[in-house]
Parts: structure tokens; C-alpha cells; sequence
């Protein structure tokens, strides 16, 4: 590994200044072989980037986070006193997959999709994969996002998931592996269309260079996915983004899609349903609205079915789901199947509807409920990452080997409390890749969060978003925890 | 028995409202030994009347009334015949025991056996256990009955000292309450013996009969569910079983599952709630309204969380 270190560096120093200090270490580069040579398909950018002067790479920088800033694309971080509002934070080089490598994870998220969609259309009526056994049905009932509401319903096309952004990671052999499904309201794919608009402004000349797919219809996509979701008997149905309002952190998402897609964006009191029909309040008056591609959680959607309090939803609208006179994207519910613990069943799953292997492999997967598996974690917790079961955004974990005494020992009383609200994962150490970082390259680590429509049929934009983890050596890429993003290239 | 039903439910405002949405679960159910042969639902305002069945098989009407009103009026009428429930034995063999096991083994019965939001294990429920030796023995028939003499001897039946969402500890601490407490309580010391337990809404006709329970009111009771027998009804608030005098309307894990009505409007003001039932067996005619006593509670305004910075930043981002 010392000599690889050493090859990578001599090479750079001649060449290309920005690598002077690259490392290659022994997770999986996703520019750099083990020899410290480019990979075939990073070949023209590394050279070009040879050819750009650290001054010049700066400036291009300068000219991308002006564009975001302009374009207003930020985020929120909750829990941070100062300046909660921030931009993403983009990076300069492009994240490239190659064309055969595509095409197994689009197969592979396919696969996923379609049998956690059957799963979820299963348990909220016959419960057969549980009567088999195949996955226990204490952990689904249990699971906090499990929605008794949604038992016998039948809902357009069968169809739960509509949109949804799974995680991969590139492990140590480069082969990808699912880390996590999130089937509720995925976010950051707003991020995805505007680094690419980005890119194009800031690399032209070398983006025309590759022959890369395009995402850019990504907000049509959404729009027949959507559309494909409305009752049968509206055949040109008026579809709206239900957003919690500005004070969410997707907000700037929100009105970014609605407005690719040129729908009406809208809040809680801008519904009203009556003799369960959903209507929204315009200046001319009511208007039928047959689909909504809701960004609020299950919860809080309406008052009279779920959390009373809410003030984020429509009262009625959940029967007027049931009733079949508006369409829901997501479905209610749907995050019994992205619960972590679960997680730990989809290959069995995958088998168990579809007859077929997994195409894409899980990672290795502890369930704490269990209490060999749990005793296992405890006396290992410093090596292992712990998640709580319903979180996301990178909240309620642990990360072994950097945390400290104090962390740990909190994790564990915490599990031993409630053992079926944690899993353990082994550190997995991401794939790496070349960022531009204070005016030189430097190896980060990163994950691979793809967009998957499923309506009519299932799309994938080619691509997705690769979040980096912008701290030196850190494994957490959620935005909320400090991440950032690059483009994401698929070659035809 | 045929009974007739009158079940009328007033809310005052203290201030007009609108956009009013509500739900009412007073459909009895029809199954087992009893049938429901009528059934009509009217409100004032007038509103359109819809209607579905939710996954534990009960039926929820609701409707919405949009423009301003100050009072809201639903008159729920039923017909229903209730023949006597099966005959049970004195005492079930201490196999039943064994026979729940593998019963609960199987996972059907998973919701009425783990702790549901009012009917829950808690520290002052391990006290009434420990009091009262409340554990595994003879059999399950046996210990039920005994428990539903326990908590009548125990408890004092005591309208208005608990609310609607009391949790059991209330009753538990004060030893007192009303028939929704007591079947919380039977029904968390039942799933705590590993039978399966549930919540059942519904009326008691009375007919000169001395029960505790306040007569024209809705009543609620528990029912378990034994091998071989299905779902027995206990009703602890007059230690009796249930039977031809029970009308059950709703069932659920426990009293959030099946509350009579459950609404949301707009507008601040503070609601007045006047119920009114009567129970009578079908000889004679349907009373009319004013035949009928009105039992009148008042409430604040629902709380509601108007923190909107803060539930929009709740949602959880994937």
C-alpha cells in the first residue's frame, strides 16, 4: 500500500500540482486504480485536470458556488444555532460510472423496487410473506411506520413507491451495495439537476467531451409518474406538490420540482376536502386535484386520520385516498419497508416475490432484537456503526471507531432499552473519491443515491446524487451532518 | 331481543366554525349474536353521508359540513337483534393455558396482545398485580372472571373523575373511574397474562336491571379471546359477561381505536358536547328527542399545535 501511496504521488508531482498530496488508501478509488494509474474512464479528466493551473480550478469553484448562490439552492441544518440556512456545498469534479456498471444497478434497483413494492401491497392485505414466515410479523407490526389505515385498501396501479432514493456504496472490491432504501419522501434530487446545470456552465468543454447520459428530464419523468397515479376516471387530472412550507429544509426542492413540472405547489390550508373530493383554494375559485406528490410525512397529512394536531395536512383527505377520488405519492405507509431492521430481510424478500437472486447485495446486517446478534454488537460496538431503525438524515447513529467511551456507552444503554429500534452494520469503508478541497485534490469518501420513478413503468435517471463527505476521513454524507455533492456522470 | 337505538350527539360552539370534518364510529356491528337490520345516520347541518369499513371490521361513517356553523347535530337510529350469546362452562381445563400458547404462537392475534396507547403496562399496574396475586394460575376463564370481580370490587365507579384520554394510572392511582378505565385495565392485565384482549364500544340496555354502569350513556367493555370459544365479553364495570343486553358497535385495540365520534373544524372556540342514548326493546315505539336526558360536557378548544415553523421542520428528510 506504502509503494501505491508513493506511485500516485511521484506521478502527480510532475504533472498535476492539484495531486500532490492525493492518497490512495485501501478503500476502493473511484478514479485511481490500486498503481496509482486513472481509470480508463477518467482518463481525459485526469488529463485535463493536468493541464488546469490550482488558481484556475479555484476560480472555477468561485464560479459554481456563485451559481448556486444566485439559483438560492440551500438547505437547512436543524439543531445549529448560527445561520441555519446554507448552501450545498457542491464539488468541482464529476463522479463517472460507466455504462456497464449502469446497467447492472439499473437492473439490480429495479429488482429492488418491484419486490418492495409487492412486499408493501402483501402486508397491507393478505400478510402471506408473513403467514410464510419469510419476514416476522412482530417486526413489521411493530415497525412505527406501519399504518393499520392501510390494510384492504386498494390503491391505482398497486403501485406504493413512486418515488424513491436508494443509497449504494461502493465497497473495498468495487462492487455496489444497497445501504439503505428510502421509500417515504426521498429528498436531494434537486441537487442532482442543478449540479449538472452547474457543470455544464463551469466544464463545458470537457462535459461535451464525454458522452454523457442526460437527467435532465427527470422533472417529465416525475410528471408521468405522477400522472400515471390518477383515478381512472380523470383522464386529464391536475396534480399539486404538497410541501410542510418554507420553514422545511427541502423547501427550495419543493418549489423547484413543482415548478420543472409546472404544477401548483401547495400547503396544508391551501386543501380543503369536502364529500371526499380534494379540492385546492384558487383565486377562481375550487379546483378538483386528483394527485398529490406529497413532501409530508405520513403523520402529519391529515388530522382527522393520523396526528390530530397537524396543521400541515387536510382534514378528510385520507378517506377520500380511500375512496379513490385523489392519489397519494407515496402511499401511506410506506416506511415499514425502509425501516433499517427490515432492511435486513430484502434479499429474503426479493426471493420470495420474484423468484430471483439479488442482483445488488445488502450489507451485513444485525438485528439487536435478537439476543445472540445483540451480545455480539455490545462487545463490539467500537468496530460496528449503529443506526436507529426509523431515522434518516444520518440522526440517532453511531459510528464505532470514532466515537468515544461516553458515546458508546450511551448507545448501549439505549439498545439494551429497545433492542427492536437499533441494528448494527460493519464500518464499511465507502469508496473514495478525488475532491476539490482548499485549492487541492483531495480523496473523500462517497455514496451513490440514484432516483427511481415508478409509475407505469419504472424509470431511472441516469445518475443520481453522489453525496461526499466533506471532513477528512468522516463516513457521513447526509447534508444535514455537514455533506456535500458532486455530478454524477453515466456514459452511454 | 330487538332494541331499538337512539344515539343523538350535540356540539355548541362558543363561536361559529367551518370546514368541519368528522367521523362517527355508531354502526353496531353484525356478527356473531347479534345483527344489525337498520341503521340511519343524519346530521344538522345537513351533510352528505359517506361511509367505509376499516380493517377491524367496523364502520365509520363520515362527512364534512364546509360553511360556518355554530352547533352540529348528529342523530344516529339503529334496529338491531341480539340473541344469547353461547353458553360457556363453569371453568376451561388448565390446559387452555397451553392451547394459548401456540394460539398466540402464531402472531394472528399480535395487536391485542402488546400494549396499545390506554391499555398498557405501567408501574402502578404491577402494584394491582402484586396486590392482588395476579398471575397464571387455574385457568384463563377462571382468572378473567376473577379479574372483572376484582376490578368491580376495587374500583368505584365515578362519572367524570376521568376524561376520555385518562390513561389507566389514573383510575389505577385513584381506584376509580368509568367503564372505559375499567376495561383498560382488564384488558392491559389480561394481554399481560398472554391473552389476547380487546376493546369494545357499544350500549348496555338496562331495563330495570341494577347495573353501575349509568344508564342511557354509551358503555364499553372488554372482550378476550379463548381457544375454542373466539372472543368472550367481559364487562367489568358490572362483573357480568355480556350478553343479550350488550350491543357492541366497535371494536379495537382500545378506546383510540373506536372513539363514537372524532372530528377537526376551523375556528377558535370552546365546544359543548351534550350526548344522549336510549336503549329500548322494540314493543315499544322510538322515543322522540325530548324523551331522551342529555348528558352535557364542556371542552376547551382542541389543542392544537399551531407551532407551523416548528412541524414543518419535524418532517423527517430522507
Amino acid at each position: 500500500m506504502e509503494q501505491q501511496i508513493s506511485s500516485i504521488t511521484e506521478l502527480s508531482k510532475s504533472q498535476a500540482p492539484s495531486f500532490a498530496n492525493y492518497e490512495l488508501d485501501a478503500a476502493y478509488d473511484e478514479m485511481f486504480e490500486h498503481d496509482g494509474t486513472a481509470r480508463a474512464q477518467y482518463r481525459p479528466l485526469f488529463n485535463r485536470l493536468q493541464e488546469l493551473a490550482p488558481s484556475e480550478l479555484k476560480q472555477r469553484q468561485q464560479t459554481a458556488d456563485i451559481a448556486f448562490l444566485n439559483q438560492g439552492i440551500t438547505f437547512t441544518v436543524y439543531g445549529n444555532n448560527e445561520g441555519t440556512e446554507r448552501i450545498f456545498p457542491y464539488d468541482l469534479l464529476p463522479r463517472i460510472i460507466t455504462a456497464e456498471e449502469w446497467t447492472k444497478l439499473e437492473k439490480g434497483l429495479a429488482q429492488r423496487i418491484t419486490a418492495l413494492n409487492l412486499f408493501l401491497k402483501d402486508i397491507y392485505h393478505e400478510g402471506r410473506i408473513l403467514n410464510d414466515g419469510v419476514v416476522p410479523r412482530d417486526l413489521v407490526y411493530s415497525c412505527k411506520h406501519y399504518r393499520r389505515e392501510m390494510r384492504g385498501i386498494r390503491i391505482r396501479r398497486d403501485i406504493y413507491v413512486s418515488v424513491v432514493g436508494t443509497d449504494l456504496v461502493r465497497l473495498n472490491d468495487g462492487e455496489f451495495a444497497i445501504l439503505e432504501d428510502n421509500l417515504r419522501v426521498p429528498s436531494g434530487v434537486s441537487y442532482m439537476l442543478a449540479n449538472r446545470q452547474v457543470m455544464k456552465r463551469v466544464f463545458p468543454g470537457m462535459f461535451s467531451s464525454y458522452n454523457v447520459q442526460p437527467i435532465d428530464h427527470y422533472g417529465q419523468a416525475l410528471l408521468s409518474t405522477l400522472r400515471a397515479l390518477a383515478p381512472p376516471n380523470r383522464p386529464d387530472p391536475t396534480i399539486v406538490l404538497l410541501t410542510p412550507g418554507v420553514f422545511n429544509s427541502a423547501y427550495y426542492e419543493h418549489t423547484f420540482l413543482a415548478r420543472q413540472m409546472g404544477i401548483e405547489l401547495v400547503e396544508g390550508r391551501d386543501l380543503i376536502v369536502h364529500d371526499n373530493i380534494v379540492y385546492m383554494r384558487t383565486t377562481g375559485g375550487l379546483r378538483r386535484v386528483d394527485v398529490i406528490y406529497r413532501r409530508v410525512d405520513d403523520d402529519f397529512i391529515d388530522p382527522l386520520t393520523f396526528r390530530p394536531g397537524s396543521i400541515l395536512g387536510a382534514p378528510g383527505l385520507f378517506n377520500a385516498y380511500r375512496a379513490g377520488n385523489v392519489a397519494l405519492a407515496n402511499a401511506p405507509g410506506t416506511g415499514v419497508a425502509d425501516d433499517k431492521a427490515l432492511y435486513a430481510f430484502v434479499p429474503a424478500i426479493i426471493k420470495y416475490y420474484l423468484d430471483e437472486d439479488p442482483i445488488l447485495p445488502n450489507v451485513e446486517t444485525y438485528l439487536l432484537s435478537d439476543d445472540k446478534q445483540r451480545r455480539h454488537v455490545l462487545a463490539n460496538l467500537d468496530k460496528l456503526v449503529v443506526k436507529a431503525v426509523g431515522e434518516s438524515g444520518g440522526y440517532g447513529m453511531l459510528i464505532g471507531p470514532h466515537s468515544t467511551a461516553q458515546e458508546r456507552e450511551v448507545f448501549k444503554q439505549l439498545i439494551e432499552s429497545d433492542p427492536r429500534n437499533y441494528i448494527a452494520q460493519p464500518t464499511l469503508a465507502l469508496s473514495r473519491a478525488p475532491c476539490f478541497i482548499d485549492g487541492r485534490v483531495e480523496a473523500r469518501h462517497v455514496d451513490l443515491r440514484p432516483y427511481i420513478l415508478y409509475g407505469e413503468n419504472i424509470t431511472i435517471v441516469p445518475g443520481g446524487l453522489t453525496r461526499v463527505a466533506l471532513r477528512r476521513g468522516s463516513l457521513v454524507v447526509n447534508s444535514s451532518q455537514g455533506g456535500g455533492s458532486k455530478d454524477t456522470w453515466v456514459l452511454s | 331481543m330487538f332494541y331499538s337505538i337512539r344515539h343523538i350527539t350535540r356540539f355548541s360552539y362558543s363561536s361559529p366554525v367551518s370546514e368541519s370534518a368528522m367521523e362517527v364510529r355508531m354502526q353496531p356491528r353484525s356478527e356473531a349474536n347479534q345483527k344489525c337490520i337498520r341503521f340511519d345516520l343524519a346530521t344538522q347541518p345537513r351533510s352528505k353521508i359517506q361511509g367505509y369499513r376499516d380493517h377491524i371490521g367496523n364502520i365509520v361513517h363520515h362527512f364534512s359540513i364546509p360553511g360556518r356553523h355554530q352547533q352540529l347535530k348528529i342523530n344516529a337510529e339503529a334496529t338491531v337483534e341480539v340473541t344469547p350469546a353461547l353458553a360457556l362452562p363453569q371453568a376451561l381445563p388448565t390446559q387452555a393455558w397451553h392451547d394459548l400458547e401456540s394460539l398466540c404462537a402464531s402472531d394472528e392475534y399480535w395487536d391485542y396482545l402488546v400494549p396499545s396507547r390506554y391499555a398498557h403496562s405501567s408501574e402502578l399496574l404491577d402494584v394491582f398485580k402484586k396486590e392482588w396475586n395476579i398471575e397464571r394460575r387455574d385457568d384463563p376463564l377462571t382468572l378473567l372472571h376473577e379479574i372483572s370481580a376484582l376490578i368491580y370490587e376495587e374500583f368505584d365507579y365515578a362519572p367524570q373523575t376521568t376524561s376520555v384520554d385518562s390513561t389507566i394510572d389514573h383510575a389505577l392511582e385513584e381506584r376509580r373511574g368509568v367503564c372505559q378505565d375499567f376495561a383498560h385495565v382488564m384488558i392491559a392485565l389480561g394481554r399481560d397474562l398472554g391473552i389476547p384482549c380487546r376493546y369494545v364500544s357499544g350500549y348496555l340496555y338496562h331495563g330495570g336491571a341494577r347495573d353501575r354502569s349509568a344508564a342511557d350513556a354509551t358503555h364499553a367493555w372488554a372482550e378476550a379471546y379463548l381457544p375454542d370459544f373466539g372472543w368472550i365479553g367481559f364487562d367489568p364495570t358490572n362483573n357480568i359477561m355480556t350478553g343479550e343486553r350488550h350491543i357492541r358497535t366497535a371494536v379495537g385495540r382500545d378506546y383510540a381505536d373506536v372513539p363514537p365520534t372524532k372530528g377537526i373544524f376551523k375556528g377558535k372556540a370552546n365546544t359543548e358536547l351534550s350526548v344522549g342514548v336510549q336503549v329500548s326493546p322494540t314493543e315499544a315505539p322510538p322515543p322522540g328527542e325530548e324523551m331522551i336526558q342529555m348528558h352535557t360536557w364542556i371542552s376547551e378548544p382542541a389543542q392544537i399545535e399551531d407551532d407551523l415553523q416548528q412541524q414543518q421542520q419535524q418532517q423527517q428528510q430522507q
